[in-house]
């Protein structure tokens, strides 16, 4: 029997388990699209409203599965459109298929209408990408783009699919296999490892995303405690561990604890998990060495030796790495040092707030919230505040533009997750600007029925950029006043949503315990817009230079 | 600053050096000279690119290198004239 490309794509997707995608139609996947229409009873297409938005949505469910997430686009400004969500899953390891339909093959090249050539644009921002030039050699490529997305480091894969591909019929004994290229991981050495941590007075463990990824929280625990090292995160990997383990130190960098910038200075080594020592989690790369040695364990061989110079590199799996680890080594104590760490916590203790703030509009969110509750994130001070002040519990309850730093990931990502999750009530903390940059997606959480809470961290500015100004550029304000009149509860009605306007704590927990509707709710959230995200360590600084307080 | 060249066994197809390329584009690394052609294996090419930079940049550009699923090996030559 011979098939149409657009029937072997959704053959393609239904073998490697897509039951759910995104995306927007658009004249060269109209083939594509054609077979969604006769497959909707085995695969459910979420319309969005802008394919930036459905790529987030795609990696926001990626996120909280585990398994890639699916995106599909028209040619041209549709598939232009993903790029900003294919970096954003690129630069957080995040296994993503974005399917792109292009041109027919006889009018690519010739500038013809909506034709881009997106795989040399996406190459950058790929794990890796295809460009589909013979209908034999579709089934394979999406077979293995899905096999790379979600193997290894994770990472999101574009497969183009000019519209007579699509069009062209096949049969199954005429595939063509993908002839593609890559190492095995090789047997990690941990005997110089151990070595370290068994001499070691001071050890800390520094977690990633790779921990995440890998789902190796237990192993995580169990290392901690049998060597008593604390253990900090990057953001990408702060869920790794509950909120309220006595080892854990929270997020480190920038805007990390005070206990994760103090613990770092004095410690003597450095266990580094499934991290890439961004400069946002380092700081000053130079000075970072001082005093300690470096274990790095990463699954990516690249990204070791990158950023920061380790003493010892272990390439491999690191939950693998974990499960050798802890065969290997003996059970440590390191009272004095246990004890410090205790000592340290102290200092991220933050005290109860009465008024609407940042934190005390955390507190009070995360109090009707449950552990497995996906929070998605925008980015800004919104997302700091959320790093620093809510207890996350879990493992891929957490979405959020870590490495891109996108405006605008949140709404996508808050659809997807929530998708993901069996449409359970799903919190989008969001800032006013970020909200702006993709509040049109509000219309798609309505047509889904999907029971969002947003809550908008409203102060009128750009706060995060504000902030720096006032720290950095003598309080020039250019351009981060939004002097915007939009009326949230408002706008959110008009979409076919609920909407509050809060300004006061009390008003906030009225609106959180009243009856849910089903529909997507936008708690507009009044605040001072010169609220400070703190502490800081300046950027290229270090643990000296932290900033503790306003001024 | 020190020249050096890697080798390279690829996939030849469209669209693989400017792939590899990219590696070098990103980190701001120029490439001084670039060979490519054919090999036993009609499926393959063979890749030398001269480039320059220290330890560091020889050892990451390798490793970067080795992560395109177009790339079979990527080896630093010792002679770094082509």
């Amino acid at each position: 029997m011979k098939r149409s490309g657009a029937s072997i794509v959704i053959e393609a997707l239904c073998r490697n388990g897509v039951d759910t995608v995104f995306g927007y139609p658009g004249g060269a996947v109209l083939p594509i699209y054609d077979e969604l229409y006769k497959n909707a009873h085995r695969i459910h297409h979420v319309l969005c409203a802008h394919e930036q938005n459905a790529a987030h949505a795609a990696d926001g469910y990626a996120r909280v599965t585990g398994r890639p997430g699916t995106v599909i686009a028209t040619s041209g400004p549709g598939a232009t459109n993903l790029v900003t969500g294919i970096a954003n899953a690129y630069l957080d390891s995040v296994p993503l298929v974005a399917i792109t339909g292009n041109v027919a093959v006889p009018l690519l090249g010739r500038d013809s209408f909506q034709e881009v050539d997106i795989t040399s644009i996406t190459r950058g921002i790929v794990k890796h990408n295809f460009s589909v030039g013979d209908v034999r050699e579709l089934s394979g490529i999406l077979d293995a783009a899905f096999r790379i997305a979600l193997s290894g480091r994770p990472g999101p894969v574009l497969v183009d699919i000019p519209k007579s591909v699509q069009n062209d019929l096949c049969s199954e004994d005429e595939y063509t296999e993908q002839r593609l290229f890559s190492a095995p991981l090789p047997e990690p050495d941990l005997e110089e490892a151990c070595r370290l941590i068994a001499d070691s007075k001071r050890p800390l463990i520094y977690s990633g995303g790779g921990v995440v990824a890998a789902g190796a929280s237990a192993e995580l625990r169990a290392l901690a405690k049998q060597i008593g090292a604390p253990v900090m995160f990057s953001m990408m990997g702060l869920t790794a561990l509950p909120a309220d383990e006595p080892l854990n130190l929270g997020m480190c960098g920038m805007h990390g604890t005070r206990s994760s910038a103090e613990l770092f200075s004095e410690c003597d080594l450095l266990i580094a998990l499934g991290v890439r020592f961004s400069d946002r989690a380092a700081g000053n790369t130079v000075q970072y060495k001082e005093g300690k040695k470096i274990i790095h364990v990463d699954i990516d061989h690249a990204e070791i030796n990158k950023n920061v110079t380790a003493d010892v590199e272990v390439q491999g799996d690191v939950r693998k790495v974990l499960e050798l680890l802890l065969q290997k080594l003996p059970r440590i104590t390191r009272p004095e040092w246990e004890q410090r760490c205790a000592e340290a916590k102290k200092l991220d203790i933050h005290p109860r707030e009465e008024r609407l703030t940042p934190f005390s509009l955390l507190k009070t969110v995360a109090g009707y919230c449950t552990p497995d509750t996906v929070i998605a994130t925008d980015v800004g001070q919104h997302q700091m505040w959320t790093m620093q002040y809510f207890p996350f519990q879990k493992n891929r309850t957490l979405l959020t533009s870590g490495g891109l730093g996108t405006m605008g990931f949140g709404m996508g990502a808050a659809i997807g997750g929530c998708i993901a999750s069996g449409r359970k009530r799903t919190v989008l903390f969001t800032g006013d600007g970020s909200f702006g940059m993709s509040l049109q997606e509000l219309a798609t959480a309505v047509s889904q029925n999907l029971p969002l809470l947003i809550v908008i961290f409203n102060n009128g500015v750009l706060g995060m950029v504000r902030q720096w100004q006032t720290m950095f550029y003598e309080k020039h304000f250019s351009h981060t006043t939004l002097n915007r009149k939009t009326d949230f509860a408002a706008l959110a009605k008009a979409f076919g949503a609920q909407g509050k306007k809060i300004t006061s704590l009390a008003q906030l927990e009225r609106a959180l315990y009243a009856p849910a509707p089903d529909v997507p709710t936008v708690l507009d959230c009044q605040l001072d817009m010169d609220e400070f995200v703190l502490p800081m360590i300046p950027p290229g600084g270090s643990v000296k230079d932290l900033i503790t307080r306003k001024g | 600053m020190e020249s050096f060249t890697i080798e390279l066994t690829v996939s030849n197809s469209c669209g693989v050096l400017n792939r590899i390329t990219g590696i070098y584009a990103k980190g701001k690394h120029n490439i001084d000279a670039l060979t490519v052609r054919p090999c036993s294996d009609p499926a393959l090419s063979v890749m030398q690119i001269v480039s320059r930079g220290d330890e560091t940049v020889q050892r990451m550009m390798v490793r970067q290198l080795r992560k395109l699923f177009d790339v079979k090996t990527a080896v630093l030559a010792n002679d770094t004239t082509l």
